[in-house]
């Protein structure tokens, strides 16, 4: 057979290619001028950003997929840790299948037998209580809070210089309304003896180190006189649902407007303590500069002169989820950015965007209010005028008057990023 | 042989048959390239099926997947092994951006320290000078 007969396919060619397949053959050579677009446009994103920031609004690890969740974005995976795609944020409220999962300890739990867990309230009290899931839901008065779940490293990949530990991208955080009973109400019934200083909140998770060790236990604590304590909530449902249990099933900690880090899952044990946490995870781990904005410099921590306090309430951020830059957008085609705010300081009351890398300022349209301890949505119609590259940047205020900076911070654990967020667009020929 | 059959075949499948482009400009106007496809490296992922419940109280999920990196070859990366993986995955070592050789000796010291892993300072000091040697700035690839 010769290149220029046979228009036709021969019936036994059609078996062959239909069982064999035609991905081995390699037809993409047929032609160079076609070859040269006929690779695939999408690349894997590569793994390691070089000395710079990421760039890219994710972490770049691969998809994976986890018990109880889509494919999420691999941070590490013993211990687990998956970050959620941008994607996900167009909604008020985060899928518990998509959201984000950070454990510090690599013994999780797998498999949890609920006719013999209980959750312990224990140390300076006066009636020790010991109750199971169905005593929570059954005894104590069924509230619920819609809040942000973020972790305090969440966008650790953008600092420099470079910071060990997790390389997040913006996806370490996640809305979900949470149902379960008030931590006051259960600390009532256990009545406080007077002297006492902390409530400490221990899970099931454990980890290989000495017992001595916080590579050993996780535990964070809170004082009592701390104000969010009237709004801390032991939930055992999450978005209507039971948690996932890479998110803490059967109950976990709900510390409204403060960082994941007090947000303990599988919370086994509620302690009352006379005396400062100074376990690693309260004293070591998730400190930051006693600085505004947590800000310091390498050179200063070198020298020492910085205090660090454990991390607290999570500054005002707001995104821009798309136009995400994935695709090019033709000239004057009437779009709606979309994206989302929160602020731990209290309720989102301004989102403003800019199409001129932040020189003149518009003020978007905020979508319904589910409470100051939530993502609110934000729209804007936009259409671009001119072709090539647009970078879109937004910031948001919240009702203290806080509003975001567009200068960078630093400190030495890679916490509390709330710079104005970037997105670069490409506008194409639309005529 | 066959192969080169099937490839003319192809070719005037694809080629000839609609003249001299791929696709005739009139009938899909503004259509620059279609039908094609390729064993990609953009993969595809196996997806979970639905939990199997115990009959009794026990809430499980299975196990969770290990999709660890492999480390770069290198002097000393058999004893980084024996000691970096066993309270966490060595995903800990490759998920890290650029270092600098001293963060590098930082984070062994507050492993050893801190966190209590049982290392020898011998060893220490390879592993240090093998996490240095691939995952430091500059060498790091
Ligand atoms: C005794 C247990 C243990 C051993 C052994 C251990 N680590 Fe760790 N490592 C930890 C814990 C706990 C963390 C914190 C985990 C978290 O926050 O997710 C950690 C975190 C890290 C991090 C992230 C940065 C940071 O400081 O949190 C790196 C990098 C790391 N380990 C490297 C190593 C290397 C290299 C070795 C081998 C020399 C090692 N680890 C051995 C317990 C251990």
């Amino acid at each position: 057979m010769t290149e220029d007969t046979s228009k036709t396919i021969s019936r036994r060619f059609l078996l062959k290619i239909m069982s064999g397949g035609i991905a081995g053959l390699g037809f993409t050579q047929l032609n160079s001028a076609w070859a040269q677009i006929s690779g695939q446009a999408v690349q894997l994103l590569p793994s390691l950003t070089g000395p710079n920031r990421n760039p890219y609004w994710n972490s770049t690890g691969p998809f994976v997929v986890y018990p109880q969740k889509l494919p999420l974005i691999q941070i590490t995976d013993r211990p687990v840790q998956l970050e959620t795609p941008r994607h996900y944020f167009l909604t008020p409220f985060t899928p518990n299948a998509a959201f984000f999962v950070r454990w510090h300890l690599d013994k999780i739990p797998n498999a949890i037998n609920l006719s013999e867990w209980r959750l312990f309230v224990e140390g300076n009290v006066e009636r020790p209580l010991i109750l199971s899931l169905n005593d929570l839901m059954k005894k104590f008065k069924q509230v619920s809070v819609t809040a942000v779940n973020q972790c305090s490293g969440n966008s650790r990949s953008r600092f420099q210089p470079h910071i060990p530990g997790g390389q997040w991208g913006n996806g370490a955080m996640g809305n979900a309304t949470m149902k379960g009973v008030r931590l006051k109400d259960v600390l009532d019934a256990a009545r406080i003896k007077s002297g006492s200083l902390q409530v400490q909140c221990e899970g099931l998770d454990r980890g290989r180190g000495p017992k001595d060790k916080g590579s050993y236990r996780y535990q964070k604590s809170l004082y009592l006189n701390d104000p969010i304590l009237h709004e801390v909530v032991i939930a055992y449902e999450m978005n209507g649902a039971p948690l996932p249990i890479l998110n803490g099933f059967p109950v976990r900690l709900v510390v409204p407007g403060k960082f994941a880090t007090y947000w303990i899952k599988a919370l086994t044990w509620i302690r009352i303590i006379t005396e400062p946490d100074t376990n690693f995870w309260m004293t070591k781990a998730y400190c930051i500069p006693d600085t505004p904005h947590g800000n310091t410099t390498p050179e200063d921590m070198e020298r020492k002169q910085i205090k660090q306090i454990p991390i607290g309430t999570m500054p005002v951020r707001s995104f821009l989820i798309t136009p995400d830059g994935s695709d090019m957008i033709p000239l004057a085609m009437p779009l709606t950015l979309q994206g989302i705010a929160f602020s731990g300081h209290g309720q989102i009351v301004k989102v403003e965007f800019s199409d001129d890398n932040g020189i003149t300022w518009h003020q978007a349209k905020l979508g319904k209010n589910y409470g100051r301890y939530s993502f609110r949505t934000w729209k804007a119609a936009w259409i671009p005028k001119h072709t090539g590259k647009y970078t879109l940047t937004v910031r948001a205020t919240d009702e203290k008057g806080n509003t975001q900076a567009d200068e960078g911070i630093w400190n030495p654990g890679g916490y509390l990023w709330n710079k104005i967020e970037r997105q670069e667009v490409v506008i194409g020929v639309s005529e | 042989m066959k192969m080169a059959k099937i490839r003319c075949i192809l070719i005037s499948l694809f080629v000839i048959m609609p003249g001299k482009t791929p696709l005739a400009q009139n009938e899909l106007p503004g259509l620059t390239q279609s039908g094609q496809y390729q064993q990609g490296i953009l993969g595809s992922i196996s997806q979970p099926g639905p939990i199997r419940y115990s009959p009794d109280t026990i809430y499980l999920v299975g196990t969770y997947p290990l999709n660890t990196p492999e480390l770069i070859r290198g002097e000393g990366l058999e004893i980084t092994q024996t000691y970096c993986r066993f309270c966490h995955s060595t995903t800990y070592i490759s998920m890290q951006p650029q270092l600098s050789a001293s963060a590098w000796h930082t984070i062994v010291d507050k492993m050893i320290h801190t966190h209590g892993a049982p290392i020898p300072e011998e060893e220490a000091k390879q592993i240090i000078a093998y996490l240095q040697a691939q995952y430091a700035q500059k060498d790091h690839k």
